[in-house]
C-alpha cells in the first residue's frame, strides 16, 4: 500500500471532523484521540499485526462518517431478535434508535446510550476509553475520535442480569463508515451476559470500525458472545479490551461469518489473581473473504487460568488468520493456560495462516498451545460411510460437526440455533 | 524455586584462553579496498570478486533487520577486521607442519588432529580466525571421489563446482547478514559427495574465533550428488574478550535426487560473562535445498554458547517426497539470547518434515523459538509436524514461542505443539527419595528432556553434547 493513498484516507477523515470546544472530558477525550490520529497512519503488510491482512481496499475507500441514522423496518431485522433477551439496545449506523430498543426496567443494571447516562454520574468517565488504548492503534484512535453514542452497561456490585442484554448493530446506509461502541462495567460480585451482534440489511459495501471496552470487578463473572454477520462486501474491523480483577471470570465466544475482510482484535488482561478467561472463536468463511482474528491474552497476576480454542472453516478462495499470543508475566505464576487453533481447509484454493505464540517469563507455569490444518480425516469419513452415510453426508456432518463444537459453548439456545442454521446452511454442500 | 534448585550454572567457560599467535590482520573497517585485498590474498578469480563487490553493493542497501526478539547496541561494522589468519602461512605439507602452538590450542580443545585422530573417525578441518589451518584424512576421502577441503582450497582446484552451486541456495542479497557474509567471507568448508558414494566417516569442521575485534564470516557449501550421503559435524569456541564479536556465516547445503545431507552442530561460542559483558554475536543463515526426488536434510543443533544466537536453519523441499527434519537444543543462561528456530518451505508432491526443539532457559536469559512451515500450493499432500517445549529454570528468565503456520494447500496436514515447563518439586523429590543428589537429578531430568534431540547427533557429539549441558547449568540449580 502507498503511504499516499493510505494518507488521504486518514485525511479525509480528519477533514470532515470537527474539534469540539473541548468543554466536558467526552471532547477533550475526542480531542485527544484525533491528536493520535494525527501521528498515526494506516497499518500495511510490512507491519508485523498486519502482515497477513492487506488492507489497502480500505483505504481506498473514503466512505464518510455515518451521521443521521435512516429508518429500518422492524420486519427487517425481527428475525435477529433473541427471545431469551429481554433487554435490547438497537445501533443503527451507530447510532442509538430508542424505539427500536427495549431496556425494561431492569432493577439490577444501569444499561443505556451514552448521552442519557452522562448524567447519572462521574462512573462512566472514570472508564471511557480508559481500557482501550487509542495512541497506537489508528481504528481505535478513529472510533474514539468519532464517538457519539455508545451501548454503556454498568451492572451494579453483587447484582446479577439474568436475561442477556442484545446489542444489535445495524449497518442500513452503504459506502458509509459507522464506529459502534460499547462499555460494561461489572463492579464485585456481579453477574451478566452480553451479546454483540452485528448485522445488515443491505448487499453493498460500508465499513464497521467497532469498539468494545470491559472492565470486570473482583470476582464479576461476565459472557461474552459476539457474532459477526456482515454481508461479504463489507469491512469491519472490531477491537474488544476487556480487564479482569481479582478472581473474576471472563467466557467469550466469537463468531465471524460476514465482511469481505474482517479483522478482530481481543484483547484480555488478567490483571488480578485469580482470574479466568475462556476466548472460544469460530470463523466460517467462503469466496473471497478474508477474516483475520488477533487475540492477546496478558497474564499478568498469579493463578490465573485461560483457555482457548480457535477454529477456522475456510471455503472458496477464502483466506483465514489467527494470532494468538499468550503472555505470562514475570511472577504471573501458576498460570494455567492452554490455546488450541485448529483449521479446517475444504478447497486447494483455500488458505490459512496460524500462529499461535507463547511468551513466558515465570517458571511455575503450565502452557502449551497446539495448531493443526488439515483437511476431514479420511478415517472418520470412512467410519461414517461404513455406518450407511454417502461421501457427501458424511462430508457435511463433520464439517458442521467441527464448527458445532465452539457454537455449543453459546448459552443462549435461540442464539445457538440461528447460528447452526448458518452453519449448516454454509457447509451444506450438494 | 526451592533452595536446591537454585546452585547449579557457573561453570567458568573453558576454552576462553587466547593463542599467543601472530597474525596477519586485515586494517579495520569495510570498504571495496578490503574486498578486494580479500580476494587478492585468497588469489581469487574475477568472478569471485565479481560475486563479492555484488554481494557488497546489494549490503549497503540494505539495512539491519530489527523484528527479532534480541537486544544488542548497534553494531559498528567500520570497526571490525574482516581478515585475520594465523602467520606463517605457507603451504602446508603434512600435519607436523603445523604450528606446534596451534597444535596445542587444538589439543586443549580436544580436537582431533592427529593421526592417533584415526580412533575418532572423523576427518577434520579446522578454521582458526578466518582462514583453514589443516584438513585430515583427505586423501582417504579422495580414494572414494569425496572432496573435503577449504573453500579457499576449492576456488583453487575446483572452481566449476563453486561457480555452479555457490550462492544458489542463499542468494547474495538474500538478508543483512548474508550479504555481508557473501562480501567478506574467508574461509570454510567445502565437501562434495559425488554420485552414489556413501561417505565413510564423519566429515567435521571446527571453527575458532582468536583475534579480538575481528569477525569471523566463513561459508560452508555441501554437495551431496545423486545417491550419496554424508554427516557432517560442525563445532565451534572462542577466547574470552569483552568485546563483542560477530559470527555470520553462510552454511549452504543442496541434496540432489536420493542423497542425503546430514549436519550437526555443536555451538559454544563464548556467552559473555555472568553480567553478559561480551560474547559472540552469533547471526547465521543456513539453508538445505532438498533439490532432487526422495532427498533429505536433517539439521541437528545443540546450541549453548554466543551471548546472542540468531538463526535458523531452513529446508527447501522442492523434490517430491523430499524430507526436512529439525533437532534443536538452545540452552541459555545467564545474560544469554537466543532467537532460533527452523524453516520448512513445501514446495514438491509429498514432502514431509519434523521439527522437534527444546529450548532451556535460567538465569535472566530469554530464549524464542521461531518457526516457519510453509505449504505451497503445488506442495500436495504435504505433512508437517513440529513439537517445541520449554523449560524454564528461575523465575528471572524468558521462554517464547513463534510458531508462523502458513497453508496453501487443502491436502496438507500440518501439527503444532508446544509446553512450557520447569524441574518440579516432586520429579525432584522422587530423585532424593532414591538418593540421588540435586545435581545428578537435574542432570537427568535435562537429558531426559533433551532426549529426542540427543539421539540424532553421531556418538561422539552426544557425548559432548551431554557433558556441556551439566556444565551449563551447574550452579542455576540447588
Amino acid at each position: 500500500m502507498s503511504t499516499a493513498t493510505s494518507n488521504s484516507y486518514l485525511d479525509n477523515l480528519l477533514q470532515s471532523w470537527q474539534r469540539p470546544p473541548a468543554s466536558s472530558w467526552l471532547d477533550q477525550l475526542r480531542a485527544n484521540a484525533m491528536d493520535s490520529v494525527g501521528t498515526l497512519r494506516m497499518p500495511s503488510t510490512q507491519d508485523e499485526e498486519w502482515r497477513f491482512t492487506d488492507i489497502s481496499p480500505l483505504s481506498r475507500l473514503p466512505y464518510p462518517v455515518a451521521h443521521a441514522a435512516p429508518k429500518v423496518q422492524l420486519s427487517d431485522i425481527k428475525h435477529c431478535y433473541l427471545e431469551e433477551a429481554s433487554c435490547r439496545l438497537v445501533f443503527v449506523d451507530g447510532q442509538f434508535v430508542p424505539e427500536l430498543s427495549n431496556i425494561a426496567d431492569n432493577a439490577s443494571a444501569i444499561i443505556g446510550n451514552l448521552s442519557s447516562l452522562l448524567p447519572t454520574g462521574d462512573t462512566i468517565a472514570r472508564y471511557l476509553g480508559q481500557l482501550a488504548e487509542f495512541q497506537n492503534d489508528v481504528f481505535t484512535a478513529l472510533n474514539t475520535a468519532f464517538l457519539r453514542d455508545s451501548a454503556c452497561i454498568i451492572i451494579p456490585k453483587n447484582k446479577s442480569v439474568t436475561t442477556p442484554i442484545h446489542l444489535l448493530f445495524i449497518s442500513k446506509q452503504t459506502e458509509v463508515t459507522s464506529y459502534p461502541r460499547c462499555l460494561l462495567i461489572a463492579e464485585a460480585g456481579s453477574n451478566a451476559t452480553i451479546i454483540e451482534d452485528y448485522i445488515t440489511t443491505e448487499e453493498a459495501p460500508y465499513v464497521t470500525n467497532s469498539v468494545v471496552e470491559m472492565s470486570l470487578a473482583n470476582t464479576a463473572h461476565v459472557n461474552h458472545i459476539r457474532v459477526q454477520r456482515d454481508n461479504q462486501q463489507a469491512f469491519h474491523i472490531g477491537n474488544c479490551t476487556v480487564s479482569l480483577a481479582h478472581a473474576s471470570q471472563y467466557h467469550s465466544v466469537s463468531i465471524t461469518l460476514g465482511a469481505y475482510i474482517s479483522r478482530y482484535n481481543l484483547n484480555v488482561i488478567l490483571s488480578g489473581e485469580g482470574a479466568e478467561c475462556a476466548a472460544d472463536g469460530l470463523v466460517l468463511i467462503s469466496g473471497r473473504q478474508l477474516a483475520d482474528t488477533h487475540t492477546f491474552i496478558d497474564h499478568a497476576k498469579p493463578h490465573g487460568k485461560s483457555r482457548q480454542l480457535h477454529k477456522c472453516i475456510v471455503d472458496g478462495m477464502a483466506h483465514g488468520v489467527f494470532n494468538g499470543k499468550i503472555m505470562v508475566r514475570p511472577h504471573a505464576q501458576l498460570t494455567d493456560s492452554t490455546q488450541l487453533s485448529r483449521n479446517l481447509l475444504l478447497t486447494n484454493k483455500a488458505r490459512i495462516d496460524t500462529k499461535p505464540q507463547l511468551e513466558i517469563f515465570a517458571d511455575d507455569v503450565k502452557c502449551a498451545h497446539g495448531a493443526t490444518v488439515g483437511q476431514l480425516d479420511k478415517e472418520e469419513i470412512f467410519y461414517l460411510k461404513s455406518r450407511g452415510l454417502s461421501e457427501l453426508t458424511a462430508r457435511n456432518l463433520l464439517t458442521y460437526a467441527f464448527g458445532g463444537e465452539v457454537i455449543d459453548r453459546i448459552p443462549i439456545s435461540s442464539l445457538k440455533r440461528q447460528l447452526e442454521e448458518i452453519v449448516l446452511a454454509r457447509t451444506q454442500i450438494s | 524455586m526451592s533452595a536446591v534448585l537454585q546452585n547449579l550454572v557457573n561453570q567458568p567457560y573453558k576454552h576462553g584462553f587466547v593463542t599467543e599467535i601472530e597474525s596477519d590482520i586485515a586494517p579495520k573497517g569495510l570498504n571495496e579496498e578490503i574486498i578486494r585485498l580479500i580476494s587478492s590474498k585468497k588469489n581469487e578469480p574475477e568472478w569471485l570478486l565479481a560475486f563479492r563487490l555484488q554481494a557488497y553493493e546489494k549490503w549497503l542497501s540494505m539495512s539491519e533487520p530489527q523484528w527479532q526478539n534480541v537486544n544488542y547496541p548497534k553494531i559498528d561494522y567500520q570497526s571490525i577486521s574482516y581478515y585475520s589468519a594465523p602467520k606463517p602461512k605457507k603451504k602446508l605439507a603434512s600435519m607436523d607442519e603445523v604450528d606446534p602452538e596451534l597444535l596445542r590450542t587444538f589439543e586443549k580443545l580436544g580436537v582431533p588432529m592427529h593421526e592417533r585422530a584415526a580412533l575418532a573417525g572423523v576427518a577434520v578441518d579446522v578454521i582458526f580466525d578466518s582462514v583453514s589451518v589443516a584438513t585430515t584424512y583427505k586423501e582417504k576421502l579422495a580414494e572414494v571421489g569425496i572432496i573435503f577441503c577449504s573453500i579457499s582450497e576449492a576456488v583453487q582446484t575446483h572452481p566449476e563446482l563453486i561457480k555452479k552451486y555457490l550462492g544458489t541456495v542463499v542468494p547474495v542479497g538474500d538478508n543483512f547478514y548474508a550479504a555481508l557474509n557473501s562480501a567478506v567471507f574467508t574461509d570454510g568448508s567445502f565437501c562434495f559427495i559425488p554420485k552414489g558414494v556413501k561417505c565413510p566417516m564423519d566429515l567435521s569442521t571446527y571453527f575458532r574465533i582468536n583475534t579480538e575485534e575481528s569477525g569471523q564470516f566463513e561459508r560452508t557449501l555441501i554437495i551431496a550428488e545423486e545417491g550419496a550421503s554424508v554427516s557432517y559435524l560442525e563445532g565451534c569456541t572462542a577466547p574470552k574478550f569483552d568485546t563483542n564479536q560477530l559470527h555470520a556465516a553462510v552454511v549452504e547445503l543442496i541434496a540432489l535426487d536420493n542423497a542425503e545431507i546430514k549436519y550437526s552442530t555443536v555451538q559454544n561460542w563464548y556467552a559473555g560473562d555472568e553480567k553478559g559483558v561480551g560474547g559472540i554475536y552469533n547471526f547465521v543463515t543456513k539453508r538445505g535445498l532438498a533439490k532432487g526426488v526422495n532427498s533429505r536434510i536433517s539439521w541437528t543443533q545443540v546450541e549453548t554458547g554466543a551471548a546472542i544466537t540468531w538463526k535458523y536453519p531452513s529446508c527447501i523441499l522442492r523434490g517430491e517426497n523430499s524430507v526436512g527434519e529439525f533437532y534443536s537444543v538452545a540452552v541459555t543462561n545467564n545474560y544469554q539470547q537466543a532467537d532460533t528456530g527452523t524453516k520448512m518451505i513445501h514446495i514438491g508432491r509429498n514432502t514431509r518434515s519434523t521439527i522437534i526443539s527444546k529450548s532451556i532457559s535460567a538465569g535472566y536469559s530469554n530464549s524464542s523459538y521461531r518457526g516457519l512451515v510453509r505449504i505451497a500450493p503445488t506442495a500436495e499432500n504435504a505433512r508437517n509436524y513440529s513439537q517445541c517445549d520449554s523449560m524454564l529454570i528461575g523465575d528471572q528468565c524468558g521462554a517464547n514461542t513463534f510458531p508462523y503456520i502458513q497453508v496453501n494447500n487443502n491436502s496438507a496436514k500440518v501439527e503444532h505443539e508446544a509446553s512450557t515447563s520447569k524441574i518440579g518439586e516432586d520429579q525432584l523429590f522422587y530423585f532424593f527419595q532414591r538418593g540421588i543428589g540435586a545435581e545428578e537429578a537435574v542432570s537427568m531430568i535435562i537429558n531426559g528432556f533433551c532426549k529426542e534431540v540427543f539421539q540424532q547427533l553421531p556418538m561422539e557429539f552426544a557425548v559432548e553434547a551431554t557433558k556441556l549441558l551439566s556444565f551449563k547449568l551447574e550452579g542455576s540449580v540447588g
